[in-house]
């Protein structure tokens, strides 16, 4: 079997990336993503430690955190869409006048380079095949 | 006080310093940045990272060859998964990464013998959450990027800082759950001893007995954490104080081995994993409907309340203006 430690650090390690996009990321659904991901570090935590006991309550547990992370993701997204109405970005940092009084407000100074996105391909249009048919008035069913 | 760190200990640690160390590098590199970079480097370096940390950090333990293949895969799956969706710039994208995440740690569910965990999280994670994101993502990206995709805050402080975190729970893994190469050699010595019958016998078996009881002290202090520590530490004093009296007898020594033996007897299974009850759903079920049972209905009631609050938030009305 492979040792409880193990399945631990992988626990770990999944924790603390979502812990560093939840610092670093702007995007609202970006930080809501890294916060899922670490609860499935934690729920993997609790499994292990289930196994390594022997009983199912770490299983239990694991249910109640999904449970948690349904009713969090249902509020989450109402309230991202409704800071999305109102300011029709999801960028985190445009609602940082809700910061603490006293705080400096952070800037953007280096703004992203033009061509950092390449513009997509148009999509093809289907080309004209035949001539349009006559409308008959009486396929009208209404 | 026992040395705490003892000196294999601590050659393991400087030496998992050098993933965590390329994480944080490769991490930093990745992380979107306003000025287009190649990501060739930082991808190696997280590659790097990845295979030593699973070379270094993790012990793998005596499982068979197919488990140990699939958990390498799930593990490093889900690893890399989450490390692409902290650092790309479409969240449509990041979102599609993290359902590679949650399927990989399905799979380390069911190594684990938690089949309708991994049933459960697939349906409501992959199936259900991951398409609301995705939804409201449609929903309210239609114009394509913003440049809030484009940059990270404080990309370095905090990979930096994840990683310190990270390598302060290695070393809390390292002392909770000791390696236990060195104590099974030890173990097998002391059972070979205890199995003699004379005194020279005894210490052909134990060979060089300062050296022999040096090492005990070191797992000793390895374990002194652990449940059955204390019992460790007073078979090995007695062995050590029976073992260097002026005048040894036979017996007593061989008591002590034989109780030094089943202490390690013991640490040995109680390191190891207990089985789980086979029927995982019914005693899943059993389990929350007789223990649990206040925990469900409060369950319940947090999600009949958030889909009230979801539905009071979202549903928009026209504000009374005076």
């Amino acid at each position: 079997m492979i040792p409880t430690a193990d399945y631990l650090l992988v626990g770990a390690i999944l924790f603390v990336l979502g812990a560093i996009g939840f610092l670093t990321r702007r995007n609202l659904i970006l930080m809501f993503l890294s916060a899922e991901l670490m609860l499935q570090g934690v729920a993997l935590n609790f499994v292990a430690f289930s196994r390594h006991h022997g009983n199912l309550s770490g299983q239990a547990f694991t249910l109640f955190i999904i449970t948690v992370a349904a009713c969090e993701a249902a509020l989450a997204l109402a309230l991202i869409l409704m800071l999305y109405h109102r300011r029709a970005t999801l960028d985190v940092s445009l609602w940082q006048d809700l910061r603490e009084q006293g705080q400096e407000s952070t800037l953007d100074v280096d703004m992203p380079e033009a061509g950092l996105h390449p513009a997509e391909p148009a999509l093809p249009r289907l080309p004209q095949a035949g001539v349009e048919p006559p409308h008959d008035k009486e396929d009208s069913y209404v | 006080m026992p040395n705490v760190v003892d000196s294999s200990n601590f050659a393991m640690s400087w030496r998992a310093l050098l993933p965590l160390v390329l994480g944080v590098i490769a991490l930093y590199l990745l992380l979107p940045k306003p000025r287009k970079r190649p990501v060739v480097i930082g991808a190696a370096l997280g590659v790097m990272a990845v295979v030593l940390g699973g070379a270094l950090l993790f012990r793998y333990g005596p499982a068979p060859v197919p488990e140990r293949i699939l958990f390498w895969c799930f593990a490093v799956f889900a690893i890399l998964g989450a490390g692409t969706m902290l650092t790309q710039r479409n969240p449509a994208r990041a979102a599609i990464s993290f359902t590679l995440v949650v399927m990989n740690v399905c799979g380390l569910f069911l190594l684990q013998g938690a089949p309708f965990l991994m049933a459960a999280t697939i349906i409501i994670y992959a199936g259900a959450i991951i398409v609301t994101f995705l939804f409201v993502l449609m929903l309210a990206q239609q114009r394509g990027f913003s440049d809030a995709d484009d940059r990270t805050r404080e990309p370095f402080i905090a990979s930096f800082a994840g990683f310190v975190l990270l390598g302060t729970i290695f070393m809390v893994i390292e002392h909770t759950y000791p390696r236990m190469h060195e104590f099974k050699h030890l173990a097998a010595k002391v059972d070979a001893a205890a199995a003699q019958t004379s005194l020279a016998g005894i210490d052909e078996a134990i060979g060089d007995r300062a050296s022999f009881m040096a090492k005990w002290d070191d797992e000793v202090a390895t374990h002194r954490t652990s449940p059955l520590g204390a019992n460790l530490n007073a078979a090995v004093t007695n062995l050590q104080s029976d073992l260097t009296a002026p005048r040894r007898e036979l017996d007593a020594i061989r008591l002590d081995l034989q109780e030094l033996a089943k202490v390690c007897h013991e640490i040995q299974t109680d390191e190891e994993p207990k089985p789980l009850p086979a029927a995982n759903v019914a005693g899943l079920g059993y389990l929350l409907y007789s223990k649990h049972l206040l925990a469900v209905e409060i369950a319940g009631t947090l999600l009949l309340v958030a889909t009230i609050g979801a539905i009071a938030i979202a549903h928009r009305r026209p504000e009374p203006r005076p």
